[in-house]
């Protein structure tokens, strides 16, 4: 029988594990008028962000992308855009982008609307609104297959490799082979030399393929990147990382992709575009950078919840998605109590299994699908909502 | 003092200690015991064979790198002896 939760199924088919209004400035010169407007709407979430302004191409591109994809996004029940009114990424493109999936969705622009607190007063109608029809509406009942987790690590130590990340690959092993859900991998820096490992996963040629190009296309800009005229600035990995015993670029990697588990790479996802209708599995998306671009791109493709591992221990959370956050460090947990859900030390500390650890992660995961509030919920934190440039 | 260690792969030249660890304190391995030559935190790596300037260092049975100088086991194993040459300019 197949296994359900308690979710809210949206007007484009897909299925949200939170029922938020969310506030999307279309530029960040709208970003106060929109907090005021989120702040008074219940059950209102502010994306906040400093682009939109000044950008071409690709750059461009990617917040255009982005942006809309909060929007569409199927933990977000409605839609306030916030526009200011001369900006390249017009407002009105945000808001067409959003209403195609027949989600409900208003538009306020600054310079139209008589400034910033006439909109402000517009934009709190139009959420009050929303809010009233779509706020109390009840969960139903969803299939986990629907599920798609994001994996990602911050803050890593030598314990993350040996249990956070295994724990959360045994997890993404039950919710892609036993219930036919998806999970996605990135931060495709932290994945230079394990192509080989990723490719043998690939379903078929070509995407063995696509990984291949992916993984060295980031590696030659990280090449291009390393400046030496600062060469205490060409770093891969953190001091934080360093000082947790993980040594070169290399050795966090092959800790870092335990995270995917051993499922079949079905698919190279583009940064915050979902795959087609249907496809499911584990992914991985073409993306480097850091937690938070990682993290709002792995949204941006649909996931709905995230499995973050962090050894030093990371308060960080999305305005819109629970992001889990699990250690594998004893001494990191007793600390840092506050900020993490799920504790993966007794892989090290008391021989446990990690497969039964992946199972209770698991479990947490869906009780946080059916509302269980995350550690970063709770705190309200909500800054790895970064749109990734591309200059 | 007998420190708790892992080694993750039977090809591994590294073992990972599984508590804070002081010179001269011993981990079991399956070619026997070995005796830390510095202090290695938790979770830290510690060389178990001698190595060549120059040597592969392996652990999760992939090669994370190698040794600047000839390094004894016993030796912790960190960014000040070991280098990457993965995603940097090294290579060129």
């Amino acid at each position: 029988m197949e296994m359900k939760f308690m979710g809210w199924r949206r007007q484009d088919g897909r299925v949200g594990v939170r029922n938020y209004i969310a506030v999307i400035p279309s530029v960040f010169c709208a970003t106060k008028t929109a907090e005021m407007i989120a702040n008074q709407i219940e059950g209102g979430v502010l994306l906040r962000h400093p682009v939109g302004c000044g950008q071409v191409g690709l750059d461009l591109e990617f917040t255009a992308r982005t942006l809309i994809a909060m929007g569409r996004h199927p933990n977000v029940a409605a839609v306030v855009v916030v526009g200011l009114g001369c900006e390249r990424f017009k407002p009105e493109e945000l808001y067409e982008g959003i209403k195609e999936t027949d989600k409900p969705v208003g538009m306020v622009v600054i310079q139209e609307d008589g400034g910033t607190m006439p909109t402000v007063a517009k934009g709190i109608r139009i959420g009050q609104e929303f809010a009233r029809q779509e706020v109390m509406r009840p969960r139903v009942e969803c299939e986990v297959s629907e599920l798609m987790v994001a994996t990602k690590c911050g803050g890593t130590d030598a314990t993350s490799g040996l249990s956070a990340n295994p724990a959360v690959g045994a997890m993404c092993d039950i919710l892609i082979k036993e219930h036919g859900g998806s999970g996605i991998l990135s931060e495709l820096n932290e994945l230079l030399s394990t192509e080989d490992i990723l490719a043998e996963r690939a379903i078929n040629e070509e995407v063995a393929k696509k990984i291949y190009s992916a993984i060295y296309e980031v590696e030659d800009r990280l090449r291009r990147g390393c400046d030496e005229r600062y060469p205490a600035r060409n770093h891969l990995i953190s001091p934080g990382n360093f000082s947790g015993g993980v040594s070169s670029i290399v050795e966090k990697t092959l800790g870092g992709v335990h995270k995917s588990g051993s499922a079949l790479i079905v698919d190279v996802l583009e940064y915050a575009v979902p795959p087609q209708p249907g496809q499911k599995g584990m992914f991985l998306m073409n993306s480097d950078s850091h937690d938070g671009e990682v993290v709002t791109g792995m949204i941006g493709c649909g996931a709905q919840i995230v499995a973050f591992t962090s050894g030093r221990g990371s308060p960080t959370g999305f305005p819109l998605a629970p992001v889990i956050k699990i250690t594998g460090n004893d001494f990191t947990y007793e600390k840092m109590k506050d900020n993490f859900d799920f504790n993966a030390g007794a892989i090290i500390s008391e021989g446990a299994s990690i497969n039964a650890m992946g199972r209770k992660l698991f479990d947490m995961v869906i009780r946080v699908a059916n509302g269980e509030q995350t550690q970063a919920e709770k705190i309200g934190a909500d800054e790895l909502f970064c749109v990734a440039r591309r200059l | 003092m007998l420190i708790r260690s892992l080694i993750i792969e039977p090809n591994d030249t590294v073992a990972i200690v599984l508590e804070n660890a002081r010179k001269g304190d011993t981990i079991q391995t399956p070619r026997g015991e070995i005796t830390l030559l510095d202090d290695i935190e938790f979770a830290h790596k510690v060389a178990i064979v001698d190595y060549a300037a120059g040597a592969p260092v392996y652990k999760y049975g992939h090669e994370i790198g190698y040794m600047e100088n000839a390094t004894p086991k016993g030796t912790w194993i960190h960014s000040h002896n070991m280098k990457c040459d993965r995603g940097t300019k090294a290579k060129f």
